[in-house]
């Protein structure tokens, strides 16, 4: 149980700085996901916790003791990696046991360790066959057992669940969360996959290029996105973003944007997005706030394809240069090819100043 | 595409040709083999190359061989047995540690430093030899302490000069198997000779001949390991060392057993090296521990062409090679990593 600081830290290879100072606390107990997209530091944070990248610059605490330099064994962190890292000549048992054996752990206390490791991760099965001889669900189970023998202050997933398929990877999800909630450890958690990092976390931490673009609750980020990357980075299908600019239009503002979109911005956000006005912005619109139909307020889309997903379809089109998703009913007669209206609702809009991408509410 | 899949005539050309090229390497083994079992008439009197159709075979060559009529053969056996299988066990490990070092940790020689080893060495050497009156071993010994110390020392200071990485390292250790041996048994039956004044007897001793096939393996094993390492998922080794799990046992406990197909490989080829190595046993060993390969290859001075006791003996070295290599070559089955990573 630790709480873990990051003060500072930065890391660079050579002349290339990856990571520029960062601040980061995480509570005791905490499930934090670090998310991003490739390249952008999360791993490289993660593998400075576990001591496996040195900081160059700034310190680094987990619970009260400074381990900047400390080497990685001596930091009590158990790391589970995407690639799993088992001991391939050793069986299942001897895995999850080598780290006590080498402890001097006793034997007695070290097998029922091992066989309560495998009874929570379901493993008991499985406990005298080599990696070889196991699926990939289970390989990764294994990795996270030797993982919880440990009783590690801190338990740090690198994108562990990266190499599964999509249906074990929903199962391996559920496991981990479960896993935390009988815990209660701190973890911190490497993914690449948004949904993962949603349905996961106690918090987010959005990276790009080695900064922390926000770091919040999941719905937080969902519903107030910092900025245009956070909001376009978390939702699935993204965020639709137009360029348009803002206009005071009698005691309101009016928003101008591409093919003839121009509506009145809603009464209740006007003394929000007064300082916008006269500015280029980007107006957010998430893709499950539109629906197909004529009428109120849309835009004119170019549809270049449909994805059916049953309970509604997409329509994955243009608006000028910028993409544009947006939900149609499942029995849609729109084809590629047609230009069909996106309705939205104007509540749910979002707002960024062009110029830095910062939100405005 | 195999030549399984070869149908009709093209199989058969394909057939034909394998079996030529395979008829043609063991030849020379069949030869060997039957001559052995030849009488001294049958050898001399024109070829004939079928046991029972062509000529009687005998037990006398093989008798003569280990009634000791032809030198000490069982003692030169066990030396070349016992020298070959400990260096090659001892230059396989140590190389294998070298390797593993210049894998996963970077070394920064600068040039500089070799430079100031250099002129320090061999300054000191003639210093010590030619000024002081040391005996030239005591000179060189000095002077090697000497100089390592002083390079090691510079070597921590950020001088100007080039600075070199591990490959170049690895480039040093196998550039040492560049120049041909009979340079380097001249001078190390040089350095043994002198050490042998100091005290310390070196020619014709175990830890002699070993430490020279150790030194002149080790290239060859840090060369081979070295990729075989490099192939060694980065990843288990991390796991280890967040498990707190020390270096060492990293290395012999995770390392040398995912490594095994590469150390058996290395190991045979060793072993092939040090079981065959007629150049030092001949400058470096005379009686105590002198090899198989020395034995054979005397016998035709010794004796004159008996070409069937030289058979026999001949067979009698080949022989444990392809028991050893039938025997590892089951343990070099790769897919010893599979479940560890993916």
């Amino acid at each position: 149980m630790a709480t873990i600081s990051l003060n500072r830290v930065t890391k660079s290879y050579g002349d290339i700085q990856v990571i520029p100072p960062m601040d980061l606390e995480i509570e005791d107990g905490e499930f934090v996901v670090l998310v991003g997209p490739s390249g952008c530091g999360k791993s490289t944070t993660l593998r400075m916790i576990a001591g496996l990248e040195t900081v160059s610059t700034g310190a680094l605490s987990i619970g009260d003791r400074e381990v900047t330099t400390l080497r990685p064994g001596l930091r009590n962190c158990a790391m589970v990696f995407q690639s799993y890292a088992l001991y391939p000549h050793m069986s299942v048992r001897d895995n999850i046991g080598y780290g006590m054996k080498v402890r001097g752990v006793p034997k007695a206390d070290a097998a029922a360790a091992i066989e309560n490791a495998a009874r929570i991760l379901n493993l008991t099965d499985y406990l005298d066959r080599k990696p070889a001889a196991l699926s990939g669900g289970q390989r990764q189970r294994v990795a996270i057992g030797r993982a919880i023998v440990r009783d590690p202050d801190v338990f740090l997933f690198d994108e562990p669940l990266s190499n599964l398929d999509a249906k074990l990877r929903v199962e391996m999800r559920v496991e981990i969360k479960q896993l935390h909630r009988r815990l209660k450890t701190t973890m911190v958690y490497v993914t690449h996959d948004q949904v993962e990092a949603m349905t996961m976390a106690d918090r987010v931490v959005v990276l790009r290029d080695g900064v922390v673009e926000q770091a919040a609750d999941p719905i937080t980020l969902y519903e107030k996105p910092a900025n245009a990357f956070v909001a376009e980075f978390i939702g699935a299908p993204s965020m639709n973003m137009l360029e348009g600019h803002i206009a005071q239009r009698g005691d309101g503002l009016c928003f101008t944007g591409p093919q003839g979109l121009e509506f009145d911005i809603p009464a209740a956000r006007v003394a929000a997005l007064a300082p916008l006005a006269g500015q280029a912005c980007l107006l957010g619109i998430r893709p499950e706030h539109t629906n197909e139909a004529e009428g109120g307020i849309g835009v004119a889309v170019d549809v270049d394809d449909i994805e059916p997903l049953g309970p509604h379809t997409l329509v994955v089109g243009h608006v000028g240069s910028r993409k544009f998703t947006g939900q149609a009913r499942a029995d849609t007669a729109t084809r590629p090819g047609s230009r069909v209206t996106i309705q939205f609702d104007p509540d749910k809009l979002h707002f960024f100043r062009a110029s830095d991408g910062a939100a405005v509410r | 595409m195999s030549v399984r899949d070869l149908k009709g005539k093209r199989g058969w050309l394909a057939f034909a040709g394998c079996f030529a090229w395979f008829a043609f390497t063991l030849f020379p083994l069949y030869w060997v083999a039957i001559t052995s079992f030849k009488t001294p008439p049958d050898v001399v009197g024109g070829p004939t190359y079928l046991p029972f159709i062509d000529f009687q075979p005998s037990l006398n060559a093989w008798r003569d061989l280990f009634s000791g009529v032809r030198g000490e053969f069982y003692s030169n056996f066990w030396s070349s047995a016992i020298v070959a299988v400990s260096s090659a066990v001892f230059a396989t490990l140590l190389g294998t540690m070298a390797a593993y070092a210049l894998v996963r940790f970077p070394f920064r020689v600068r040039l500089v430093s070799g430079l100031v080893f250099f002129a320090v060495a061999m300054g000191g050497f003639l210093l010590g030899r030619d000024v002081l009156d040391f005996p030239p071993a005591t000179a060189s010994i000095i002077a090697f302490c000497v100089a390592l110390a002083l390079s090691v020392l510079v070597n921590r200071f950020n001088l100007p000069g080039k600075v070199m990485n591990n490959d170049d390292i690895v480039f040093w250790f196998v550039s040492q198997r560049l120049f041909p041996p009979i340079v380097v048994a001249f001078a190390l039956f040089l350095l043994y000779s002198e050490m042998g004044k100091m005290g310390l007897k070196m020619t014709d001793t175990y830890g002699g001949l070993t430490l020279a096939y150790i030194a002149f393996s080790l290239p060859i094993v840090v060369w081979l390991m070295r990729d075989f390492i490099a192939a060694l998922p980065l990843e288990v080794e991390e796991a280890a060392l967040v498990d707190n799990v020390p270096q060492w046992r990293i290395f012999f406990g995770i390392v040398l057993p995912m490594a095994r197909p590469g150390l058996i490989a290395t190991f045979v080829i060793t072993l092939a090296f040090t079981w065959n190595e007629f150049l030092f046993a001949l400058f470096l060993t005379n009686s105590e521990w002198q090899t198989l390969p020395v034995l054979i290859a005397g016998q035709n001075s010794q004796r004159g062409d008996e070409w069937w006791a030289i058979s026999a003996a001949a067979l009698v070295a080949i022989i444990p090679m392809i028991v050893i290599a039938g025997l590892l070559g089951r343990l070099m089955r790769s897919g010893l990593l599979s479940g560890a990573v993916k």
